[in-house]
């Protein structure tokens, strides 16, 4: 497996995803097209270029995954984090969630001391509150706390 | 005459405290991106969108230009000093600029730079002053098949951002596919929302870029070294160039500035591909060219004023036509649509304001780098102390609450979510991110001019033969598409 492949792959996925989709739209005339005729083009071309990628040989150098796994630890605790913040911006608020999201940040994932990550994380955190809750007058979440 | 009278206003819109300061802010905040590696003018100016929700279109766009020749700026003096390229277009000053501090000239290497940066950045406002009014001019007599056209054009040029066009072209398809999501703007049926309102009007702009741009850069920016490098002092007495210096310098900065100025115009990261080709040129025109990479000062002076006159003339397409060129004016053209205003044929004649108003804002801003430049150089260089675990929570709180604040809406954090994961994975594979997102921006506009020439003709594709504009910008459209299957086709296959 190359990263060429990988690549390949997902626009297959999106190529497949988006012709079986697009033949379920009304394709009109050609003199009124619809709704599906362009997506369904697009979709045809992404998925024989999908195709033309895989098969490829140009440029291929192949994947060591054990090391790819091993380089992914970092953007897998950001990307979980985020999730995270997503999930409990509407709950817990703003306020609460950015500044637990920054501490978690800079302790589990940038390493640093608990009161250095108390200290960036809660300054940030009502900072950025400040900024854009009250110069930029944004109504942001509230929660359950309601701060 | 007309040309005089309208920069006279938009002189006058532009020397307004707010405007002013937005400029100067733009600048400033340009120059840090600039000079911190890891966060591009994309990212920069991305994170500042949320900050013009309260302004006017003038001053917004006002301060995202002046991010974005900021960062040309800013991004040399990390080259010089420390041989970090604080953004890509920089990485070929590194070769000499860096040479030449070690050798104590990396004062002059500065002065250089941003003297080269002003007269690139200059001239090539004032072509955008002339060319742009002309070709707006002339595409106000473009109908849906020539528009088609173009953006046929713009979209094989996208494909040739990457290596290789046809790990490109993919990227562009599917931005295009990702375009349709949402309600089909001619006849109102929804397409791939599978029952969600959230997505009727479309993934949004906003935390796609974000996303692909912002959280995707900072994923990847994870994994790089973050060792500290030893930093150069440069005093402000050893900026001087020599005479012999300046002498040197001035035939680079001036084939840098027209180089700059029309590589600008064509669809890719303009500032990136000019600063290679201006110091691919100076070394074929050198007298001693293997002292290039040792500290030529032609070296620098090429390239830095390249990469700042492309900046300028990127925004002719993107203001004159609509088409914006690379991600960073992709960007701009958010912050304008969010702004109610689309940048296209109609937008000087519509809207000469906002228009002159950058265009004078883009002399007075091309000033300011130069006197921020020099004399802050110590205090930019400091920024660089600031490490990278610290700046990235940061930066990705902006996105999310940049994000957040466009439709109030947490629907739109799932999206850049998931746009950053998309963003990294493809960068992860050598895919070009950018020509995903300006397709997604283009591709609204190239359905419906296609579906509206087929409406027009009764359904007959011939209309895009019958038009001599469509029919010429077809033939270069399908020119530039065998060409580039013929350098596919013809690359020898990697051994091993």
């Amino acid at each position: 497996m190359t990263k060429e492949r990988v690549g390949s792959i997902i626009f297959l996925v999106f190529g497949i995803y988006g012709l079986v989709l697009s033949l379920q739209l009304p394709m009109g005339s050609w003199s009124e097209p619809g709704a599906g005729p362009f997506p369904l083009m697009v979709s045809i071309l992404l998925c024989l270029s999908g195709v033309k990628m895989f098969f490829s040989e140009q440029g291929t150098v192949a994947i060591d995954w054990r090391t790819i796994c091993k380089q992914q630890q970092t953007p897998f605790q950001i990307v979980v984090l985020t999730a995270v913040f997503i999930a409990a911006l509407d709950r817990l608020g703003y306020l609460l969630t950015s500044t637990l999201y920054l501490f978690t940040l800079l302790f589990w994932v940038s390493r640093y001391k608990v009161w250095i990550s108390v200290v960036i994380a809660v300054s940030i955190g009502i900072g950025s509150w400040y900024v854009f809750a009250k110069l930029l007058a944004t109504p942001l979440p509230e929660g359950w706390l309601k701060f | 005459m007309d040309v005089i009278n309208s920069l006279y206003h938009g002189f006058a819109t532009a020397i307004t405290i707010q405007n002013l300061y937005l400029a100067f802010l733009g600048c400033l905040w340009g120059t840090v991106v600039g000079v911190l590696p890891g966060i591009g003018p994309v990212a920069g100016i991305t994170l500042l969108i949320p900050a013009t929700y309260g302004m006017d279109a003038t001053g917004a766009i006002i301060m995202m230009a002046g991010i974005y020749y900021g960062a040309m700026y800013g991004g040399s003096t990390t080259s010089i000093l420390m041989n970090i390229p604080g953004e890509s277009a920089s990485v070929i000053t590194c070769l000499d600029g860096y040479q030449m501090t070690l050798k104590g000239r990396g004062g002059a290497a500065l002065f250089i730079a941003a003297f080269g940066s002003w007269v690139g950045g200059t001239l090539s406002v004032c072509g955008l002053m002339l060319m742009a009014p002309l070709l707006a001019g002339f595409a106000m007599k473009f109908g849906p098949p020539e528009m088609f056209s173009i953006y046929l054009v713009a979209f094989i040029l996208l494909s040739s951002l990457g290596t290789d066009f046809f790990k490109t072209m993919p990227m562009v398809l599917l931005g295009l596919l990702l375009a349709t999501i949402g309600m089909d703007p001619l006849t109102g049926v929804l397409r791939f929302t599978h029952g969600a309102k959230h997505l009727y009007d479309g993934l949004g702009f906003v935390p796609i870029a974000m996303g692909a741009f912002g959280m995707g850069e900072i994923l990847s920016s994870t994994q790089e070294s973050t060792v500290g490098r030893e930093v150069h002092k440069v005093k402000i007495r050893e900026m001087l160039p020599t005479r012999a210096e300046m002498r040197a310098s001035l035939g680079p900065i001036t084939r840098g500035s027209g180089i700059g100025f029309f590589v600008g115009l064509l669809p890719g990261s303009a500032h990136i591909v000019s600063s290679f080709l201006s110091y691919l040129v100076e070394k074929r025109l050198a007298d001693r060219p293997e002292e290039f990479g040792h500290g030529r000062i032609e070296g620098v002076a090429g390239p830095e004023t390249a990469n700042n006159a492309a900046a300028g003339s990127a925004m002719i397409p993107f203001l004159s036509l609509g088409i914006p060129t690379g991600p960073p004016a992709a960007v701009m053209m958010i912050a304008l649509l969010i702004h109610g205003i689309r940048p296209g044929p109609l937008f000087i004649t519509e809207q000469p304001d906002v228009f002159w108003g950058l265009v004078a804002s883009m002399y007075i801003g091309n000033v300011i780098l130069l006197i921020l430049n020099l004399p802050l150089v110590g205090l930019f260089i400091n920024l660089l102390r600031v490490p990278f675990r610290i700046l990235f929570p940061i930066v990705l709180l902006i996105c999310l609450v940049g994000t957040y604040t466009v439709n109030l809406d947490t629907f739109e954090l799932i999206v850049l979510l998931c746009a950053g994961i998309l963003g990294y994975i493809f960068r992860s594979c050598g895919l070009e991110i950018a020509a995903l997102v300006l397709a997604i921006i283009l591709g609204p506009g190239a359905e419906i001019a296609f579906r509206q020439s087929l409406m027009r003709s009764g359904g007959s594709f011939a209309i895009f033969f019958q038009s001599p504009i469509a029919m010429t910008l077809i033939a270069v459209s399908g020119s530039l598409l065998a060409w580039n299957m013929y350098r596919s086709f013809s690359k020898k296959p990697a051994s091993g």
